[in-house]
C-alpha cells in the first residue's frame, strides 16, 4: 500500500527502501513498497526545561500558560511564517519535549518583539519575553550561534558598561567586525554620502575625534564596577541555572 | 406532638437536614447502613476538604457529634430500612432491626458509590499496585503516611492523575461528568507538590472543569504556585516496564503519541450512582432518572421533591454533588420535609 499522506510526515521520518535488499530489525524488508515511518513516540519528558527557561529574564511566568492560543493568533510572525508558534515552543518547553523544540531552534530567535502577545495574553504569561528567553537558552546551550541582535547588545553595552557614554559610529563598526559583515555596505556609504552633503562639521569632527579619545562619564569609575558586578552576578545565576560549568563567553 | 422525620443516610446532606430540622424543635430519624455517621466523607478517609481546606473529620466530625448530642434526633447505626409505606404525614417505615418508624415525611440522603476503577482494566488498575485511586491518596493524606508508592513505600519522583476516570465514558455507560475530580485532583496536585517537592506531577484532561470560584484557587494556583503539568490527553493505557509504569497516549497538543514512564498513577475516580439505588427506588417507590440516580421533582416548583410526595431527596443521589452543596441540600430538604410536620391548619391560620 503507498502512503497516501507521505507529505505530513517528515522526510527524515521516512525510511524508503531501494529495492534492493532492505533489513530493518533484522527483518528484510525490501521491495519497491517497503516505505516506512519511523516510531515518533515522545519517550520522555526532560523536566528541567521549563525552570531553565523560568531562570532567565522574560521566562518567569511561562509556567501559567493553558495553551489558549492567543499569543499565536496575535503574532506579527506567524502571520507571515506559520511556523512560528509561540504557543507551541511554550508547551514544549513546559512539558520537556526539547528534541521538538530543537527542530525550530532556528526561527524562535525571529520573534520581532512587538507586544501583540503580551498584551493579548489572559494569563500574563509574557509571551515576548519566553521568546526572549528561549532564545537566549538557544544560545547559553550552543544550539544556535549567538543571534545579531544579541551580538549588538553586548556591543552596545559593553561599551555603555566601559565608558558611560555611546558612540554610534564605534557600536557600528565594532558590530559590522564582530558579526563578520564588510564596513563598506552600500547603506552605510548611502549615509556616509548623505552625511557628507549636509556638512555637518561639528559632528563629523567629533566621530572623527572619537575614533582616538574616548570619554568617560565623569565619575563613571562607581557606576562601572556596580553594573559589572552586577552583570556577572547575573550571568553566574543564568549559568548556573542551565548547569553550563564553563563561563558563557 | 408531630410525627418525625425519616432522614435515610448519614453523610453531610443527612447531618445537615437533621441539624436543621432540630434547630426548629423538629424530631428526626437518622438512619445509617454504616456503623459509625459521616458518609464518604469519614468512611473512605478524605483528608483536606475543597474549598475549606480543613480536616474531613474535623468538620464532618464535628457534624455527626452535633447530631449525635442532639436529643431531638434517634440516631440508628448499622441499619436499613426493609419497607415504607404510607401517605404524606403518616408513614410507616419498617427496619431492619426490627423497629418500626412512624414518620410524616422521608428525607433521602443516600450518597453515591465510588467509580470502581476495575472496570477500566486499560488503565491498570487492579494490575498493578502503584495505580492507585484519588481516593487512596485521600488516605494516604489523611492517615499521615503520606503519598507512597504502594509497591514498595518509595517516595514517587512522578505520578500522573488521570481525569475522567469513571466519568463521560460512554463505552462503559457512564455519560456524565463527575463534577468535583477536576478540582478535587489538582487539590491533590498540590498537596503531592507540597509534601514532596521534588516530584513532579502531570494531569492528563479531556477539559478541565474546576468550575465558578475553583478556577483560580485550584486550576490556575496549581499551575502557577505549584508548577503542576496540564497535558491534554485521553491515555489508552496503563503498562509497566517491570520497574516503572508506562503511561501511553497521545499528547493531542503536539499530535505526538507519547510513552512516559511514571512511578505512580492516579485515577480521578468519578461518582456512580448509589450501588444500592435500584434497591432504594423500589423500597421508597420513587423514580431513578436513567442513569440511576433518584430522580428530581422540579426545582422551580417542588425543590427537593422526588417522584412521590412526601419523600425528598438532598445531596449526591441526585447526582454527583459537591459536599458544600450537599450540605446546602440538607437544609432545602429540612425545609421541604417540614411541609408535612407542621399541623395544615395551624400553618394556615
Amino acid at each position: 500500500m503507498p502512503i497516501h499522506e507521505k507529505s505530513l510526515i517528515r522526510p527524515e521520518d521516512l525510511v524508503e527502501g531501494s529495492g534492493e535488499a532492505h533489513i530493518i530489525d533484522g527483518v528484510d524488508v525490501s521491495g519497491h513498497w517497503s516505505t516506512f515511518i519511523k516510531s515518533r513516540v515522545v519517550k520522555d519528558y526532560n523536566e528541567d526545561m521549563e525552570a531553565e527557561i523560568a531562570a532567565l529574564p522574560g521566562g518567569e511566568f511561562i509556567h501559567r500558560c493553558w495553551q489558549c492560543g492567543s499569543c499565536t493568533n496575535a503574532c506579527t510572525v506567524n502571520a507571515i511564517n506559520p511556523d512560528f508558534n509561540p504557543r507551541y515552543w511554550i508547551y514544549l518547553i513546559r512539558t520537556g519535549m526539547e528534541e521538538e523544540l530543537l527542530r525550530d531552534k532556528d526561527i524562535i530567535w525571529q520573534c520581532v518583539s512587538c507586544h501583540k502577545c503580551s498584551y493579548t495574553c489572559p494569563r500574563d504569561v509574557l509571551p515576548e519575553g519566553v521568546m526572549k528567553a528561549t532564545a537566549h537558552w538557544l544560545e547559553l546551550k550552543g544550539h544556535t550561534p549567538k543571534s545579531h541582535s544579541t551580538v549588538f547588545d553586548e556591543v552596545f553595552a559593553e561599551q555603555v558598561i566601559k565608558t558611560g557614554k555611546i558612540e554610534e559610529g564605534r557600536v557600528l563598526r565594532r558590530f559590522l567586525t564582530r558579526t563578520g559583515q564588510p564596513l563598506l555596505q552600500g547603506w552605510v556609504l548611502t549615509m556616509a554620502l548623505r552625511m557628507i552633503r549636509h556638512f555637518p562639521i561639528k559632528l563629523m569632527i567629533h566621530m572623527g575625534l572619537a575614533n582616538f579619545i574616548h570619554p568617560r562619564t565623569s565619575g563613571w569609575g562607581r557606576a562601572r564596577a556596580a553594573i559589572e558586578e552586577y552583570v556577572e552576578e547575573q550571568e553566574a545565576e543564568h549559568r548556573k541555572a542551565l548547569k553550563l560549568d564553563q563561563p558563557a563567553e | 406532638m408531630s410525627k418525625p422525620v425519616l432522614i435515610v443516610g448519614g453523610g453531610p446532606a443527612g447531618l445537615s437536614a437533621a441539624h436543621a430540622l432540630a434547630t426548629v424543635g423538629q424530631k428526626s430519624v437518622l438512619v445509617d447502613k454504616q456503623q459509625t455517621l459521616g458518609g464518604h466523607p469519614i468512611h473512605s478517609g478524605y483528608a483536606k476538604l475543597v474549598p475549606s481546606g480543613e480536616w474531613a473529620r474535623d468538620v464532618i466530625g464535628a457534624m455527626v457529634d452535633r447530631v449525635e448530642q442532639n436529643a431531638l434526633v434517634e440516631v440508628h447505626k448499622g441499619t436499613t430500612v426493609k419497607s415504607f409505606a404510607g401517605e404524606p404525614g403518616n408513614f410507616t417505615a419498617e427496619l431492619d432491626d426490627g423497629k418500626s418508624v412512624e414518620a410524616a415525611s422521608t428525607i433521602l440522603a443516600t450518597g453515591f458509590t465510588h467509580f470502581d476503577s476495575i472496570n477500566k482494566p486499560e488503565w491498570g488498575f487492579g494490575t498493578y499496585p502503584d495505580v492507585v485511586t484519588t481516593t487512596q491518596v485521600e488516605q494516604m493524606f489523611s492517615s499521615g503516611a503520606g503519598v507512597r508508592c504502594p509497591s514498595d513505600g518509595r517516595k514517587p519522583k512522578r505520578v500522573a492523575i488521570l481525569l475522567c476516570v469513571g466519568s463521560r465514558d460512554r463505552q462503559i455507560g457512564r455519560e456524565w461528568c463527575s463534577k468535583i475530580c477536576c478540582t478535587v485532583s489538582s487539590n491533590i496536585a498540590m498537596e503531592i507538590r507540597e509534601e514532596l517537592p521534588d516530584c513532579h506531577v502531570y494531569i492528563y484532561y479531556m477539559d478541565i472543569r474546576t468550575f465558578g470560584l475553583y478556577e483560580d484557587t485550584y486550576y490556575w494556583r496549581s499551575q502557577e504556585e505549584f508548577k503542576v503539568k496540564y497535558i491534554k490527553a485521553r491515555i489508552a493505557e496503563v503498562t509497566s516496564d517491570g520497574e516503572k509504569l508506562i503511561v501511553k497516549g497521545e499528547d493531542t497538543l503536539v499530535k505526538r503519541p507519547i510513552t512516559i514512564p511514571f512511578d505512580m498513577v492516579v485515577h480521578a475516580i468519578g461518582m456512580d450512582p448509589n450501588v444500592d439505588n435500584m434497591v432504594i427506588g423500589s423500597i421508597f417507590d420513587v423514580k431513578l432518572q436513567k442513569h440511576g440516580h433518584i430522580e428530581k421533582a422540579s426545582t422551580y416548583s417542588a425543590m427537593s421533591g422526588t417522584s412521590r410526595p412526601g419523600v425528598y431527596v438532598a445531596g449526591a443521589a441526585t447526582g454527583p454533588e459537591t459536599i458544600d452543596d450537599s450540605i446546602a441540600q440538607g437544609q432545602a430538604a429540612a425545609m421541604a420535609a417540614m411541609t408535612h410536620t407542621v399541623p395544615v391548619k395551624a400553618a394556615a391560620e
